[in-house]
């Protein structure tokens, strides 16, 4: 006996036909290709020998004496149970009928006369390819399985960490109502809250993509990220891009946050919002209509620094009024019939509203009782936020308020660059991070840019580099201007400037002086000479101009190569 | 195929190759169980039991195809058809064509072997 | 810093976005970004809504913008800015040069 060549792993084959010639060819074929051959014949000892020999796979005939094979098939699959047992059906394929009923008891595929040995060998190839994958699947199953149990341990404990570590911030303020129903251990939403120095608060609605580990990974930089830089008076754009850029760095690719941020001003009524890829959020008027807050960005944790954008949208909002914001658990959560609850339900609920029966509440109780008895699937967040008279918050925005005021008040720094750093590095971003942290001076961060920024332009172009200024008084000269700043820069061999910050806090407590000096290795000018203006259309010379109006005081030494500004700024 | 082949000898050659040194006794154990087959063909009309007509001709048309009988075979299947639909009122003309063509076949297929 | 502009439907609007700094390093960009269009803008919109700062050379790209637009006939617009950038704008005066909407 020979065997036929390229034949696969070899497996044990029932064969049940009552026809000894056919039972003859196929034992003959399938033999020589290297399989284990079972022979019945007929549909009872078909399912015997199954039962005893467990084959892994069963040419049955239809028609056969002693049960016939659709009886056996039935009979054989309830026998394999989870196991995979490919059933193929001795059968003209001219018979519609017959091969519906085959299918139908689960058959899983034909084999018409005579018997050709390259297709009976594809189909057992086919199969065996199946049974693989499908014993892979079971034992990747159990495996899952087991890992899974020990996720959800360590989400416990992950779950004990956080629960331990993060803020609940102003969560408990008078204006806030939330709703959270955690579906796994380690909440896939979350919510903060956090008043900020200048008064108001910072809020934040996050929805991780699936729930557990990312939500674990990404949750905690998060709090820290948006309570400390909300308790050191970084505006909404700020913390947006600094969680943003944080997320893309920890998370896998393909997981993200959407989220939607929002900072409530409570002096002027004003509420910036930003949303990336929430659900819509509602404003509820007091007349009863309702304006959307719609998802403008793409989540948090997708786009690079330099494509993200945090640009908010600014809404006012009356005093009473209230906002709604929701993860998409609501929505999407379903009721016994599977139906989701939807965005037309939940507007609906909240049309419902009237008096102290509010928008939160009737939303809440919709979703509650649309998914009576159904477990949920999703994490269901809600969080309310009315607009309330700054007054009626105090108390709460002082309990919560350790780090107001822990900034550095009175300090000096000097900063010296020379050489070939002055060529390649710009330091004013450096230093202006420096100065925003004296508690309440970001909120002048525009100021305190411009001032060093454009001393420091001053210093290096006409002071280090000579650059006349005029040069930039036509078009032309304007980009030949930058063409030769980077042409001196390349061959600055040698040259400093110097920067000394200094900043002292005023007695009332209510804002501060800060004092920028400037010199550089130049040989000076004589600032009269080149009295910048602000008052025309000259493309040059306008730097020292702005300085002038933003600043107390702009005073230079004789030599003109050292120039000291005094910015006087106040809190609110 | 001319219509004086009764067997088709590419798929008896196939056969051959398959069954290597088992073809001899392929071959005699089909001509045994054809016997059987129109034995029990000719019970069943007599009984005139439809469904055992049937039966029998549908598993005899099986094993004449799988053999190379072609010409067998659509005759088994014409006898199935009666069968089937209950009409057995020419079923013994059928069954004497059945058997006209097995004894040509019986002629074809040992020449073939014994050649 | 990034720099996206993009046409109105009629090809007679210009809208370029400025997106982090404004500053002198934009200078090359901010020009491509109307040079490159061609022929048929009349109108150009600079929309500020994420420009964090500017400084003294941005306002100068934006006078030379309002050259290369027709001078006293130029029809600019500045939106979307925010306090920091207002501030500037106005310490600068441009309301005179400008249409400054917020």
């Amino acid at each position: 006996m020979t065997t036929d060549a390229g034949s696969v792993t070899p497996l044990r084959i029932l064969i049940a036909d009552d026809n000894q010639t056919d039972r003859m060819i196929l034992n003959a074929i399938l033999t020589r290709q290297g399989h284990e051959v079972i022979m019945a014949e007929d549909g009872a000892q078909a399912v015997e020998a199954f039962e005893q020999q467990r084959p892994q796979m069963v040419l049955l005939d239809v028609l056969m004496p002693n049960m016939d094979g659709l009886e056996a098939a039935r009979r054989i699959k309830a026998a394999a149970g989870e196991d995979l047992v490919p059933i193929i059906f001795l059968t003209s394929l001219s018979d519609a009928e017959s091969l519906a009923s085959c299918l139908e008891v689960g058959g899983d595929d034909f084999l018409s006369k005579p018997y050709n040995r390259v297709i009976l060998r594809a189909k057992i190839n086919a199969f065996q390819r199946m049974r693989d994958l499908h014993q892979s699947l079971q034992q990747e199953r159990d495996r899952t399985d087991q890992r899974n149990r020990q996720m959800m341990r360590e989400q416990a404990l992950a779950r004990r960490v956080f629960d331990n570590i993060a803020d609940r911030g102003c969560l408990g303020a008078d204006n806030i109502r939330f709703e959270a129903s955690p579906m796994s251990i380690f909440n896939g939403d979350v919510l903060f809250a956090s008043p900020k120095p200048s008064g108001g608060m910072h809020l934040f609605v996050g929805d991780f993509t699936g729930h557990g580990l990312p939500a674990a990974i990404g949750a905690l930089p998060m709090s820290e990220i948006f309570y400390g830089m909300t308790a050191k008076g970084f505006a909404i754009g700020d913390i947006l891009k600094e969680i943003n850029r944080k997320l893309c760095n920890i998370l896998p690719t393909g997981f993200f946050c959407c989220a939607a941020m929002v900072d409530l001003n409570l002096r002027s009524g004003h509420a910036e919002v930003w949303n990336g890829g929430l659900p819509t959020a509602w404003i509820l008027r007091h007349d009863g209509t309702r304006d959307e807050l719609r998802s403008r960005h793409l989540p948090l944790g997708i786009l690079s620094a330099e494509r993200f954008s945090a640009a908010c949208e600014r809404h006012t909002l009356a005093l009473g009024e209230h906002m709604l914001l929701a993860t998409d658990g609501v929505i999407e959560s379903s009721n016994r019939e599977g139906e989701l609850f939807g965005e037309e339900r939940a507007i609906a609920a909240i049309n419902q509203r009237s008096g102290p029966h509010g928008g939160f509440e009737c939303l809440r109780e919709a979703v509650h009782r649309f998914g009576e008895g159904v477990v949920s699937e999703d994490d269901i967040t809600i969080l309310d936020l009315a607009m309330v008279p700054e007054s009626a918050l105090n108390t709460v925005e002082h309990e919560v308020l350790p780090d107001t005021g822990a900034g550095p008040e009175q300090w000096r720094l000097q900063y010296d660059l020379e050489d070939r750093t002055l060529a390649r590095f710009n330091p004013v971003p450096l230093l202006l991070h420096v100065c925003m942290d004296v508690p309440g001076l970001r909120l002048c961060s525009g100021d305190v840019y411009t001032i060093i920024a454009e001393l420091f332009t001053n210093a290096l172009e006409h002071g280090v580099l000579r650059l006349p200024s005029g040069l930039k008084d036509s078009p032309s000269g304007f980009s030949r201007y930058y063409s030769e700043r980077e042409r001196l820069l390349g061959q600055l061999a040698s040259g400093w400037v110097s920067i000394t910050l200094s900043h002292r806090p005023h007695d009332d407590g209510a804002g501060g002086t800060l004092l920028v000096t400037v010199a550089d290795s130049g040989p000076g000018f004589d600032p009269g000479e080149t009295a910048s203006s602000l008052d025309h259309e000259r493309l040059s010379g306008r730097g020292i101009a702005l300085v002038q109006t933003l600043c107390h005081d702009v005073r230079w030494n004789s030599t003109g190569n050292r120039v000291e500004a005094e910015y006087i700024w106040r809190a609110g | 195929m001319s219509e004086h082949q009764h067997i088709d000898h590419d798929a008896l050659a196939e056969l051959r190759d398959v069954m290597e040194d088992e073809f001899v006794i392929l071959v005699n154990t089909f001509l045994q169980d054809a016997d059987d087959r129109l034995e029990q063909l000719r019970a069943g009309a007599a009984s005139e039991d439809a469904e055992e007509v049937r039966k029998m001709a549908h598993s005899f048309k099986g094993s004449c195809i799988n053999i190379g009988a072609p010409e067998l075979a659509e005759r088994c299947r014409t006898a199935e058809q009666r069968g089937r639909y209950g009409d057995l009122s020419d079923i013994h003309d059928c069954i004497s064509a059945i058997e006209a063509e097995l004894g040509a076949v019986r002629q074809e297929l040992a020449h073939f072997r014994d050649g | 810093m990034s720099i996206t502009t993009e046409r109105s439907g009629d090809g007679s609007e210009l809208t370029i976005r400025i997106e982090g700094r404004f500053d002198f390093s934009s200078h090359q960009a901010f020009r491509h970004a109307y040079e490159g269009e061609g022929q048929g803008v009349s109108r150009y919109v600079i929309d500020m809504r994420d420009t964090t700062y500017l400084d003294s050379s941005a306002l100068g790209m934006l006078l030379l913008l309002r050259d290369y637009a027709g001078g006293e006939k130029a029809d600019v617009r500045i939106i979307n800015c925010n306090g920091d950038v207002r501030r500037i704008l106005t310490v600068s005066n441009f309301e005179q040069l400008f249409q400054i909407d917020d």
